[in-house]
């Protein structure tokens, strides 16, 4: 037998088949993680619907518009007026009119015109519908007409 | 010279796997820590010229408007659905049974008619937003039976002027 004298005691760990992992594992997470999702509100619990599928062609300029309520941690409403959430601020719905003229400002001075620039609602699933129907009007008095409601997929 | 003496052991040149596994466990627990789960959105368009809402259209359109009454209880939950005169009452199934209805007036999807078709919510101002877009979306079509494509119903969606309800009331 022969006995290998010099070789250390110390047992070697293979390394190569956990970094093989962690690196599948590190480009899972990379693909997974969107940066993007800026425009969604955390506070707006969309409602979910099975045909609700992402669009095909993107617009190149949208308008989104986060409708929902305050919120505390658990999820419960604590403020029964809906309000729009818009840069930061919050509006109440029906005060939202000088924010749509002055957004229809902007995409006059892009030599855009308003009406071809869709208005995303993300409202949540417990707004009242006539509110949304109200903001859609203040909306069209702006000059937006086309109008795209969103809601999560729902998954059968 | 050192060449030689150098001989069977150090060819394998071992590289340093410390500092590497220390960078690659970071980079994965930040894309674990960064990641949130977002769930696909997706939109239901609806075109809304403003002409449309003031002055009714001049040239007669061939088929009449297809009515959906969206009624609501007090607390905005669903009360009941009418399609034209046909109640449709309450219930898990009755989104289900509106897109059946649907798909009877049409006749069959994909149907040249449809492209003339329109459909008219009129919904309860206090209800709650989820159920109107649960009718547009059954207005709109189903799931094929593999559940990936959309087979088409009615594309034209408008909204009557809300029932009831106050401006005032938030």
């Amino acid at each position: 037998m022969r006995i290998k004298s010099k070789k250390p005691a110390v047992a070697e760990i293979d390394m190569t088949p956990m970094i093989d992992i962690v690196f599948q594992l590190i480009a899972f997470f990379m693909v997974i993680t969107n940066f993007e999702q800026i425009q969604a509100d955390e506070r707006v619990k969309l409602p979910s619907d099975s045909l609700a599928k992402p669009p095909e062609v993107k617009a190149a300029d949208e308008l989104v518009l986060n409708i929902g309520f305050e919120r505390n941690k658990a999820g419960e409403i604590t403020d029964p007026e809906a309000y729009v959430f818009y840069n930061g601020e919050r509006i109440p719905v029906l005060k939202f009119g000088s924010s749509f003229e002055q957004e229809a400002r902007i995409y006059k001075q892009k030599n855009q015109d308003p009406k071809d620039v869709p208005v995303i609602l993300r409202a949540d699933a417990l707004v009242k519908t006539g509110l949304i129907q109200d903001l859609i009007k203040i909306a069209q008095e702006s000059g937006f007409t086309k109008f795209a409601f969103k809601a999560t997929q729902k998954t059968q | 010279m050192k060449l030689r003496s150098s001989g069977r052991e150090a060819e394998k040149i071992e590289p340093q796997m410390a500092p590497m596994i220390d960078v690659v466990f970071q980079l994965l627990i930040f894309f674990m820590l960064t990641l949130n789960i977002v769930e696909p959105e997706g939109d239901f368009n609806v075109n809304m010229p403003i002409t449309d809402s003031s002055a009714p259209s001049d040239d007669m359109p061939k088929f009449p408007d297809i009515k959906v009454r969206l009624v609501a209880n007090e607390d905005g939950s669903l009360n009941t659905i009418r399609l034209g005169q046909v109640n449709l009452g309450n219930g898990p199934n009755v989104f289900a049974g509106l897109n059946h209805e649907i798909l009877k007036i049409i006749g069959r999807p994909g149907n040249p008619i449809t492209k003339d078709m329109e459909v008219q919510l009129e919904a309860d101002y206090n209800l709650h937003y989820e159920y109107t877009l649960k009718a547009v979306s059954a207005c709109t079509g189903r799931l094929d039976s593999s559940g990936k494509h959309i087979i088409r119903y009615i594309e034209k969606i408008k909204f009557a002027p809300p029932v009831g309800g106050t401006k005032s009331s938030g």
